[in-house]
């Protein structure tokens, strides 16, 4: 409830500094300081320091899985906005306005990651998606970012309409929007229910960029100024997992059977099609646009299997996804050039970024000793759990090793090919985040428990 | 069969076949005017239903506003002719392939589903009445109705920032 508040208070708050403040640093300053004290005072509320008590009526129960994700949310943002605050700038001259922005989806994603009841889910991702639609095409004289904001915008709603289908269909039959009582058990569901739910599946399934409903990521993440396509494919797609998990945990958790097979083909989908286009790509964005629909695959594997692994191995892989690819996306945005040419001779001219994206490149291929191995192993391991269907995880890990090879591209550019690749100015406060996500990767892929513990005391 | 139900037919049948020329007519100012004819069967069925409130409002905000919003829309992007562009043959059946398939997923999920009769609650219980709806918004819904303020702040932000000029 903390960070509920005190993130749409601190939208409103970038919104005034907008007009007082008149330096643009004064801007940024206040937008991390207000970072630093949401991550704060988020985590007192981990520890039993709540200041507002509200009677939601039980539509939004901040349990320990809400709470850790929304600090690794907090935390992540905030590494993020030390690293890429100073390149918002460029975007456009609306630079307190899109910190606002940035705070009401946070807002949104303290409502996703926590919310016991459909209306709340609806309005976490609409608070989530409008901002993200405006953030998209922010880069006004840009054709392709507009191109993008149009077509997330048009396809956006279109999913939200099928959400709303499907919420008012449920509704209809149980007439509750709670999700504990949506999940009472019955012998044979009814059919407004098994409607509603393949509706909202489907919304959810577009909302993390799941094949079949993939189409509109890569164009979007690539239209989108790159600062915010760090944003919104890291933090925002990993929120949006929890919400989908938390939905069909606790509102559809009895019909299990009912989903799993379908579930399990939309997981095949997205790792085959991500994986398998983004081998092809000969931009680096683009190639991490699709590499973001194959990471979501492997965040489809818990959903997917729904256990108590399921659930602590998304946390991991919330936190291993988006410290890797918010520094990839960080070091993306000093390049001039976004080809994989562009970073040929990358490692003797810059060798701490060359040295620590490619960690974070390791991270996002699994290699062991990162946290990206240790995000995938649970996820395996819980697909293993459920005990059906095998050839789904061998599967997974055939793309995964798949995987391997475009990540590598950027490596071998980096270190065994020759060139002088054009660098943006880089500040020492930069260098030092991108060492700190490193070391975090690293630390996580060694002591996954340092975050996990705090699911469990 | 009463009246009631003469009514709720009628009102059926014109709601699906209005919805259905809302898609079919070439004109897009057709499509407009019926789609208005579909919101007001569907404020008709509000009030068989005993939701008075509903009904009005959705004349007011949809056939009011959004539609005139509609029209300038249309009339801004000169549309006002049969200027539907030729889609390719192929699009159209990946179009109806991608249809066909939704539906398959949604007929062989509901196949073995219960399909009850249930009845609605026709022109009684009350709480469709502006009174009920008030009580309710500011008593059970107060958080998620306070919460939507955060929503249309942030699209208010989002507006002026696309739509100020550089």
């Amino acid at each position: 409830m903390n960070a509920l508040l005190l993130s749409a208070v601190l939208g409103v708050v970038m919104m005034f500094s907008g007009i007082w403040l008149k330096s643009k640093s004064a801007i940024r300053n206040v937008a991390i300081v207000g970072m630093a004290l949401l991550l704060v005072v988020n985590i007192l509320e981990m520890s039993g320091m709540i200041f507002f008590r509200i009677d939601t009526k039980g539509m939004i129960v901040f349990d320990r899985f809400a709470l850790l994700f929304d600090s690794i949310a907090f935390l992540s943002t905030l590494l993020y906005l030390f690293l890429s605050a100073q390149d918002i700038e460029k975007v456009g001259i609306n630079y307190a306005d899109y910190f606002a922005l940035i705070f009401f989806i946070l807002c949104g994603i303290t409502l996703t990651s926590s919310f016991k009841s459909l209306l709340i889910l609806f309005l976490g991702v609409e608070i989530i998606s409008i901002p993200l639609y405006i953030l998209t095409g922010s880069d006004k004289r840009n054709l392709k970012s507009n191109e993008a904001s149009l077509k997330y915008f048009l396809l956006g709603s279109f999913s939200t309409g099928l959400m709303l289908m499907g919420i008012a269909l449920i509704y209809g039959d149980k007439g509750s929007f709670d999700t504990n009582s949506i999940n009472l058990i019955t012998e044979t569901p009814s059919a407004l229910i098994v409607a509603g739910m393949l509706l909202l599946l489907f919304s959810m399934a577009f909302k993390v960029s799941a094949a079949p409903f993939h189409f509109w990521a890569p164009d979007v993440y690539d239209g989108a100024p790159t600062v915010f396509t760090s944003f919104m494919a890291t933090i925002v797609k990993a929120a949006v997992f929890i919400a989908f998990i938390r939905l069909f945990e606790e509102a559809f958790g009895n019909l299990q059977n009912k989903w799993q097979l379908l579930m399990a083909i939309i997981t095949v989908a997205t790792l085959f099609i991500g994986n398998i286009t983004a081998v092809f790509q000969q931009s680096v964005k683009r190639m991490l646009a699709y590499s973001s629909i194959a990471q979501a695959g492997f965040m489809m594997l818990s959903v997917y299997a729904m256990n108590a692994e399921a659930k602590e191995g998304l946390l991991l892989y919330s936190a291993a996804y988006s410290f890797a690819t918010i520094g990839i996306f960080a070091v993306l945005i000093k390049m001039k050039d976004y080809t994989f040419d562009g970073f040929n001779g990358f490692a003797k001219h810059q060798p701490l970024l060359a040295a620590t994206t490619t960690i974070f490149l390791l991270s996002l291929a699994g290699i062991p000793l990162t946290a990206g191995f240790l995000a995938k192993f649970y996820m395996l391991k819980a697909a293993l759990g459920t005990g059906k269907y095998l050839w789904l995880v061998i599967f997974a890990v055939i793309m995964a090793a798949v995987s391997v090879y475009y990540y590598f591209r950027v490596i071998q550019a980096m270190y065994f090919k020759e060139g002088d690749p054009p660098v943006l100015q880089i500040t020492p406060v930069f260098k030092w985040t991108l060492v700190i996500l490193a070391a975090l990767v690293i630390l996580l892929g060694i002591f996954p428990n340092l975050l996990l513990t705090w699911y469990y005391f | 069969m009463n009246i009631t139900q003469i009514i709720f037919w009628i009102l059926s049948v014109v709601a699906l076949f209005s919805a259905l020329m809302v898609i079919t007519a070439r004109n897009p100012v057709y499509s407009v005017l019926w789609l208005i004819a579909t919101f007001f069967s569907i404020s008709g069925h509000y009030i068989l239903l005993n939701a008075q409130f509903l009904a009005i409002v959705n004349i007011i905000v949809y056939a009011g506003a959004i539609m005139v919003l509609f029209l300038f829309v249309i009339m801004l992007m000169n549309l006002n002719k049969e200027s539907e562009p030729r889609k390719h043959r192929l699009l159209k059946l990946a179009g109806a392939v991608s249809g066909g398939s939704l539906l398959l997923v949604l007929v062989a999920a509901l196949r073995d589903t219960d399909l009850k009769h249930e009845h609605a609650l026709v022109n009684e219980g009350n709480i469709g009445l502006i009174q009920n709806l008030g009580k309710e918004l500011f008593s059970t819904y107060t958080v998620p109705f306070e919460i939507s303020s955060v929503l249309f702040l942030s699209a208010m932000v989002g507006a002026v920032v696309i739509g100020k000029k550089e």
